[in-house]
């Protein structure tokens, strides 16, 4: 009880408590700075890349199993929670939780390979099982109309409290505001659990999952918890997408995804939360701030991932720290 | 009719199947030697198809010529990669770094060509697609003779150096044990070195050769190396015995599945293999030593 008390205490006063504020109050304003359709467009995308960076750091970061295929579980909760809501009628919100839920129980199904093999041999399972899910949506044109796509996916419907101005997910801000909302909140729950003894336990797994499993520790079931948990969160991601561009071609899909995902996290700082929310938002807008350059402006991300791998391999938050420390060092 | 179908399809899998060898031995060189995986394997693939049109179609040499120009620009990747990347990281020891570089390189390769190629598909024409034999009811082309001439020469010659030359010893011994490999004298620099041109103009030539059966673009090479993959771990990684079995495996699977299913599929089959043989014979067709990793 006085625990919990002084748990809450130390929270309510904690820089992280500020720092969540400070991202809220981020989200509440920008898209008041950044008006127009262009940038508010460019928002929202940056939102559905932390989630799907976010998911795939809890899988690659903290439990270390090297998934390259997140593109798939982006790709299952786009079309599961499109083709509930388009063919079956069912409302956007359930739809949604089974899009989250069917891509977390696709990356439970991965997971029983990754507790059998690790390493390379994970690299290319994962990888083989996002070129079987694309393969399918691309060709099972019976239920997802293959590479023609499916057209004119409805925005979520309005919320109309009553009392308060209704809410409409035609307009752009609105669904910022709901995709970068849900964002934050899944970081708040992310950060919640590496933090908790879970978190631990995880670490323990990445860094030696033999150990790991000599003091107690189930590690398959574990793996297949972090795999749940990052392909869900790519599930929702998915589900945004859908609904926010409005058409869903398999292409959207192809393996590649992974690896530009894969780029956000490594770019940001794999195994913290907050590097690849960097990561994901940096490699969303650079490539728009180099339009001028044409196809070449692509580069930036094998560029980025290349250059950090070889000489800074903790990313932007290694970057900061080495900054900081130069600074209060000279001070 | 039937047989003649399936001596057909048998043909037209092989032809494929030979030239999946090709890239997916380079593969296996490298990680029987390096115990890494290299993704912008895929991209020499693709830069050896489009040396191969250039040097055809701009410069007006040969189709056989071409395949040695791309067999160069192949070996110089290789050795670009195995500078900038392998060897840097080998010092830090990582797995994963090395793997997560070449798929950053990888993506560099791709947009680069992206931008200077475009992403219209070239028509890759060789004389020799015209020239049609008939045997006992079915088809070659000439092109498809050259194409099992050349790559059978190119794995014999390969099979031979491994096994009866020093250099090739040598090789195989750094790959089975690196340190006590050192301590007999061996540089395993200079043999890792070697490894990577030796792997790398094989996946160049392999381009040359897929090109007029590819839709040659900027990602050409995407969709052979994820079958490459697919036949590296079927074939056991770092065997090759295994690899040569398992792409003549992956070429037949491909046409007997367009013939009989649905072209549409061949992935999911390819895959859905890969992902049985990962659940349960992980070490792959022909096992061996190796097995740390599962």
């Amino acid at each position: 009880m006085s625990d919990a008390a002084a748990t809450r205490q130390a929270y309510r006063s904690s820089p992280r408590r500020y720092a969540f504020l400070a991202a809220a109050l981020a989200i509440a304003v920008l898209p008041m700075v950044l008006t127009g359709n262009y940038w508010q467009t460019n928002l929202t995308v940056c939102a559905i890349n932390v989630l799907l960076a976010l998911g795939l750091d809890f899988i690659l970061g903290y439990a270390g199993q090297l998934n390259l295929g997140q593109s798939a579980f982006y790709g299952l909760g786009a079309y599961v929670s499109t083709l509930l809501i388009t063919k079956l009628g069912v409302p956007f919100w359930g739809a949604f939780a089974a899009g989250v839920a069917f891509a977390g129980l696709a990356g439970m199904i991965l997971a029983l390979f990754a507790v059998r093999l690790r390493g390379h041999y994970l690299a290319i399972a994962s990888l083989g099982f996002a070129v079987i899910i694309h393969q399918i949506l691309l060709n099972w044109i019976s239920l997802t109309q293959g590479p023609l796509g499916i057209y004119a996916i409805p925005p979520p419907p309005a919320i109309a409290i009553p009392g308060l101005p209704v809410i409409d997910f035609r307009n752009p801000v609105a669904l910022f505001y709901l995709v970068a909302g849900f964002a934050l909140l899944t970081y708040f729950i992310l950060d919640q659990l590496v933090r908790s003894p879970i978190g631990e336990t995880l670490t323990a797994i990445r860094e030696d999952d033999i150990s790991a499993s000599s003091l107690g520790i189930n590690a398959a079931a574990w793996k297949v918890f972090a795999f749940g948990v990052g392909a869900a969160v790519g599930g929702a991601a998915g589900c945004f997408y859908a609904t926010f561009v409005g058409t869903l071609v398999p292409d959207a899909f192809f393996i590649t995804e992974s690896f530009t995902i894969l780029s956000m996290v490594i770019v940001g700082g794999m195994g913290t939360l907050i590097g690849p929310v960097w990561g994901a938002i940096l490699l969303t807008l650079l490539p728009e701030l180099l339009r001028g350059i044409g196809d070449l402006r692509l580069v930036v991300y094998g560029v980025a991932l290349t250059l950090v791998v070889l000489f800074m391999p903790g990313g932007l938050v290694q970057a900061a720290q080495l900054i900081r420390s130069k600074l209060t060092g000279a001070r | 009719m039937t047989a003649t179908i399936v001596a057909q399809q048998a043909i037209n899998g092989i032809v494929l199947g030979s030239l999946y060898v090709l890239v997916a031995l380079g593969l296996t060189l490298i990680y029987g030697v390096l115990v890494q995986i290299n993704f912008a394997h895929a991209d020499f693939v693709t830069l050896g198809a489009f040396a191969a049109y250039f040097f055809m179609h701009v410069l007006g040499g040969s189709y056989l010529a071409s395949i040695g120009a791309a067999l160069v620009v192949g070996a110089v990747l290789g050795w670009a990669i195995n500078v900038t990347i392998f060897a840097p990281l080998r010092r830090k020891g990582s797995e994963l770094l090395p793997l997560i570089a070449t798929i950053g390189v990888s993506t560099i390769m791709q947009n680069a060509m992206l931008s200077l190629f475009g992403p219209v598909p070239y028509a890759f024409e060789t004389p020799y697609s015209q020239k049609v034999f008939r045997v006992a009811g079915t088809f070659f082309t000439l092109q498809s003779v050259i194409i099992i001439a050349v790559s059978t020469v190119t794995i014999a010659l390969l099979y031979a150096f491994m096994k009866f030359t020093f250099l090739g010893k040598a090789l195989r011994a750094v790959s089975q044990d690196r340190e006590t490999a050192g301590l007999m004298g061996i540089n395993p620099n200079y043999l890792i070195m070697l490894t990577f041109i030796l792997a790398s103009a094989l996946a160049g030539m392999g381009g040359a050769m897929l090109a007029p059966v590819l839709v040659l673009t900027p990602f050409a090479g995407t969709t052979v190396i994820v079958k490459a993959f697919a036949i590296v771990i079927i074939g056991g990684f770092g065997n090759v015995e295994g690899t040569i079995l398992a792409g003549l495996l992956v070429g037949l699977i491909e046409s007997f599945t367009t013939q009989y299913l649905d072209p549409g599929l061949i992935d999911i089959v390819v895959f859905g293999l890969l992902l049985l043989m990962l659940a349960f014979r992980p070490t792959g067709l022909v096992s061996e030593r190796r097995e740390e990793n599962v």
